[in-house]
């Protein structure tokens, strides 16, 4: 510890300002082109806009427990709901997962940053955009969109003032940036894997998050644009009068519904893949194990990536298609259950006979399994044509879904966030906020969405403004544990805000993990591994095999020890 | 490969065989509970579903409580002690279980689509078998063209009409004989609506520019609900309508008596709210599409009697 | 103080430095675009799709009035275009013998072509009797040829600004991934007009 202030003197050599490097807190609100400035300015703006979108489920909640339409009107409701769904998946789960892809990306791979940093920077300064965007729309007359995130037509071309600016093509707008922006980040993120790995770092050699990475980026550049083409042509219909899917002109208001749901479906595996890959880097970390059948769990993300794009008229069952499209998607969509499977089972087995280690991370990542293999089984049930025809566009289904993107994803994200928050920060996390945060998060959670499999079981649309007596009960059960989950982030952010502020020093590998990320000082510096990129020379989590990772690790691990 | 010879592990593998007989009596169990979830069956493809959904609610009982007893196992039993940082016996990975974990799944799946792809083959014998015909030129062909459907639903913002043409009746209560095959013609006349009967178990979206038939067979008398299921605007979620299950005597009952009742506005949730909010005796929000005007019917029904499911 | 740097007693031998980004990243630029192109022809894809659709299912797919499209003096355009993509072959070619002032003239010559479509593009929309509200035929119609020609623009742009950089001094002289990249966009946008050709004129 000679140098000075405990910072390492490679920070105060680098070019630019970079994360760690004392008092240019400015660089998070410029164009900077550094990938782990970018990551941390994507995670925080999906981390504000997570308060906003949640602010919003608790209004709905509020409305929801008392079966009359009494706390908001309806097109409030309305309103509310759609925005929910917007903002969560447009403002935070993608972006929040493309601040880990930035982070990680090119820390795992020993790149000095992404193949394009402007255009990442780009990217990323879209988000905000598109965000403002939103948020104007609640201002405009008329209000914002009010439609739900999938705005079929013809509802969603149903414009009651008739201005030309209204809060649909504000919607349209936003999403399409969105889509913009997600595509210059996907070209980026696949370029990088491809083209900018270490010396030594063949594919097979690559970490399992930038499997997942690799393979949620390509369902982008193969889904998005058929979402952006079936945007355009709403625009056009709301805005010029086409007749692409107003029926009255000869348009087909269901081609819009396959042109949603084949990117809308495969959107939820560019969500839940990356998250995979987070289970897969944090358990054998904690279990001290290697993750067990490392090739099978590559290439079940490349077979999900194959069968995501041939499942997306599961969501279109009782939209009037033919009985042998229903019998075809419902076989594709039970083939995911396989490769999901094999990841899952091998989980378990890394588990199995390990040295476990409980802290936060391995918690939301332990939660993440369990609430993610629940939503699994139920959403064998909703595959089933028969089944499904039943709860399809009930509460059944938005308790599926809110234990994949909720239960799974973002508690997988949260554990991402507190297992690399040493890494990328220089500072360790308080424990204890962080295990009140996981156990206000997973009670939270399953006291929210599972009450509402119950509801649509008996029968209880979604979307609904207000509902009849008989489902009150369950009701008021998922609104408090939506209170409770809004709790939850209380000490999230406390925690977040003090360790960086004030937290203890972080060493370069706190939790002992294999990966390059691990061995570059914490925070890493501007051009990561600057002229000394390693030659990696063994697969990946060799925990209790006694491999190094790279060429000369000792000297390595030394001389970042010095520091 | 040491001298010692291993003893074959007796203890542990009766565990794991009681402790799968008890998960898969568990499994039954929920399985067999599936019918306190779902609300009273009502029609003939009502048995199917619950059969369907009782099956998989099994399966996925021993699949989740597997899984997650093998979590809570290596919680309770594989935690490092306080001050162990040495690392855990390495094992890579075993192609064996990779492909026993990659074939049991994959016949369990397509097991379950086997048995699926046949209750669907029977929905479609008895229950809906929806044909979807050529864009309706106009909903004011109303009778005048019914392949197969006896009964007119047509859904609007936000209110369902039923029209009985043959009769000449019409209605904001949907009446249909009980134990007899009946087919309803759904016509939407503005956007995407859901025709839904959680008793029934059926659902189908009604698409405007489509005439789609739905062919149910109800199979037990009472009173259910009919929920509009595709997000259809401000009041999607009062636009409600009541199924009335009568014996054939009953029905035809009904329909001669209604066929003399003048007509007068039927109900309409959205349209009453409306005009409450246009007299300012209700807030309102944002900019909304203006209710249609309640049908005009010979019997209004009720949305207000208890209902069974 | 400054830190030893951790390998250089040891430097492996093979070690190649991937500090000298700049030399690479013209050829992450390639890589890059080519994913691009490949994804935004998933747009096409997806446009191509709701056409064929929507015509499929049509009771009375063109406008009242309207027989069908004339084709002929479109497929003399088309010819114009799809040839286009021989010159701009030629262009790279004399490029990479060194030829600037070949490539410019080829360059030239294809944009030049590029702008006459687009010339009989904006003739036929004034032509026809129809608009983008007539009905779906006329909203594919337009959405489509708009679409494509908007890339047109856009591929002539590009190729402007290729022929601007080759008067820097010394620029070209170990080859020009924008060159290739713009090549490459402007054959995409010929293949997919053949398409479009096929789809709209040839499909009735």
């Amino acid at each position: 510890m000679t140098s000075t202030a405990g910072v390492d003197t490679r920070i105060l050599k680098a070019p630019h300002p970079v994360p760690g490097a004392p008092d240019n807190w400015k660089r998070f609100f410029s164009f900077n082109t550094d990938a782990k400035v970018i990551g941390i300015q994507y995670i925080v703006t999906a981390l504000f806009f997570l308060l906003v979108g949640g602010l919003l489920a608790m209004i709905m909640r509020g409305e929801l427990i008392t079966p009359e339409a009494d706390l908001v009107d309806r097109t409030v409701y309305n309103a509310l709901y759609t925005m929910h769904g917007t903002i969560m998946l447009f403002l935070f789960i993608f972006p929040v997962l493309n601040g880990l892809n930035n982070l990680l990306i090119p820390c795992m791979i020993g790149a000095p940053d992404m193949a394009f940093p402007k255009l990442n920077a780009a990217a990323f300064w879209m988000v905000p955009v598109f965000g403002v965007i939103l948020m104007a729309s609640f201002l405009v007359p008329g209000g914002p969109a009010s439609s739900g995130w999938w705005s079929y037509p013809p509802v969603s071309l149903q414009n009651p003032l008739g201005h030309l600016i209204n809060g649909e093509a504000l919607w349209i707008l936003a999403v399409a940036l969105s889509g913009i922006s997600s595509i210059m980040g996907a070209v980026n993120f696949v370029t990088t894997i491809l083209r900018m790995r270490a010396p030594g770092m063949t594919l097979g050699r690559m970490p399992i998050f930038c499997w997942t990475a690799l393979s949620a980026q390509t369902i982008q550049l193969i889904g998005l644009p058929a979402l952006t083409g079936g945007a355009v042509m709403l625009l056009f219909d709301l805005a010029v009068g086409t007749s692409f899917y107003r029926p009255e002109g000869g348009g087909d208001p269901v081609l819009y519904q396959h042109f949603f749901w084949f990117y809308s479906h495969p959107a939820v595996y560019v969500i839940i893949l990356p998250v995979f890959g987070v289970f897969s880097e944090l358990f054998p970390v904690y279990a001290r194990k290697p993750l067990f059948g490392y090739p099978f769990v590559a290439g079940a993300s490349l077979v999900i990536v194959g069968l995501s794009l041939i499942v997306w008229v599961h969501h279109m069952f009782p939209s009037g298609v033919p009985q042998w499209m229903r019998d075809v998607f419902m076989v594709t969509t039970m083939l995911i259950a396989v490769p999901t499977g094999i990841k899952v089972f091998a989980w378990l087995a890394t588990l199995w006979g390990g040295k476990l280690r409980l802290n936060t991370a391995m918690l939301f990542a332990l939660g993440g399994l369990f609430n993610f293999v629940f939503a699994g089984v139920t959403g064998i049930m909703l595959a089933t044509v028969p089944v499904d025809i039943h709860v399809n566009n009930t509460y059944f289904v938005v308790g599926h879904f809110h234990y994949v993107i909720y239960g799974a994803a973002t508690m997988g994200v949260y554990a991402a966030i507190y297992h690399w928050f040493p890494k990328f920060t220089g500072h360790m996390y308080y424990e204890g906020l962080g295990k009140l945060h996981f156990l206000l998060t997973f009670v939270g959670t399953n006291l929210n969405f599972f009450p509402m499999h119950p509801l649509g079981l008996m029968g209880m649309p979604r979307r609904v403004s207000s509902y009849d007596p008989e489902f009150a009960f369950w009701n008021v059960i998922a609104s408090l544990g939506a209170f409770l989950l809004g709790v939850s982030i209380i000490p999230f952010l406390l925690n977040l805000v003090s360790s960086w502020v004030r937290g203890p020093k972080s060493p370069a590998n706190p939790w002992k993990a294999i990966g390059l990320e691990w061995l570059l000082p914490s925070p890493p510096p501007a051009e990561n591994f600057e002229d000394h990129v390693p030659t990696v020379i063994s697969a990946p989590y060799g925990y209790g095999t006694g491999r190094p990772l790279v060429e000369h690790q000792d000297e390595i691990e030394r001389a970042l020890l010095k520091t | 490969m040491t001298s010692t010879p291993q003893r074959f592990p007796w203890p542990r593998l009766i565990g794991l065989a009681l402790w799968l007989v008890l998960l898969t009596l568990f499994s039954l169990w929920m399985g067999a509970q599936v019918p306190r979830w779902l609300p009273v069956s009502a029609s003939s493809a009502a048995p199917l579903v619950d059969g369907l959904f009782g099956f998989e609610t099994a399966v996925a009982t021993f699949v989740f409580v597997g899984v997650v007893s093998v979590m809570v196992w290596v919680v309770l039993f594989n935690r490092a002690e306080k001050y162990d940082i040495s690392d855990a016996e390495p094992i890579e990975g075993n192609t064996a279980l990779e492909i026993t974990w990659t074939v049991i799944p994959l016949v369990l799946v397509m097991g379950i689509a086997f048995y699926t792809i046949q209750v669907n083959r029977e929905i479609g014998l008895i229950g809906p078998m929806d044909h979807s015909h050529a864009p309706a030129s106009a909903s004011s062909a109303a009778g005048a063209s019914m392949p197969g459907g006896e009964v007119q639903v047509i859904a609007r913002q936000w209110s369902w009409e039923f029209r009985y043409p043959v009769a000449g009746v019409s209605s904001t209560e949907l009446h249909m004989p009980i134990d007899r095959r009946l087919g309803l013609q759904l016509e939407s006349e503005d956007v995407i609506h859901g025709f839904y009967v959680p008793a029934f178990r059926l659902k189908q979206q009604v698409i405007p520019g489509r005439s789609i038939t739905l062919f149910i067979t109800p199979t037990r008398a009472g009173r259910y609900r009919l929920r509009d299921s595709e997000y259809s605007g401000t009041w999607f979620a009062a636009n409600q309508a009541d199924v009335v299950v009568e014996s054939e005597e009953a029905y035809q009952d009904w329909l001669r008596r209604a066929s003399r009742l003048p007509l007068q506005p039927g109900l309409s949730e959205a349209s009453r709210e409306y005009a409450q909010q246009l007299s300012g005796d209700r807030p309102s929000g944002y900019a909304t599409i203006a209710p249609a005007p309640p049908p005009l019917v010979n019997v209004p029904g009720s949305n207000t009697l208890p209902h069974d499911g | 103080m400054t830190i030893s740097p951790p390998l250089d007693s040891t430097s492996s031998p093979q070690g190649p430095s991937p500090a000298g980004h700049s030399a690479e990243h013209a050829n992450h630029s390639l890589t890059g675009f080519i994913i691009f192109l490949c994804s935004e022809s998933v747009i096409f894809l997806a446009f191509f799709t709701g056409y064929a659709v929507l015509k499929l299912s049509a009771l009375q797919w063109l406008p009242p009035g309207v027989e069908g499209l004339e084709w002929r003096s479109p497929l003399l355009y088309t010819v114009v275009l799809v040839s286009s993509s021989g010159t701009v072959a030629l262009a790279e070619r004399c490029l990479s013998k060194g030829q600037l002032w070949g490539f410019r003239a080829f360059w030239l010559l294809s944009m030049a072509m590029g702008a006459v479509f687009l010339y009989g593009q904006a003739i036929e929309w004034r032509s026809l009797s129809f608009g983008i509200t007539s009905g779906s035929f006329g909203s594919c119609f337009y959405l489509l040829t708009g679409f494509h020609g908007l890339h047109v623009l856009s591929g002539i742009l590009l190729m402007a600004l290729m022929l601007q950089r080759s008067f820097r001094p010394a620029n070209y002289a170990a080859g020009e991934q924008g060159v290739i990249a713009t090549s490459l966009f402007w054959h995409f946008v010929d293949v997919i007009w053949v398409m479009l050709f096929l789809l709209l004129y040839a499909w009735s």
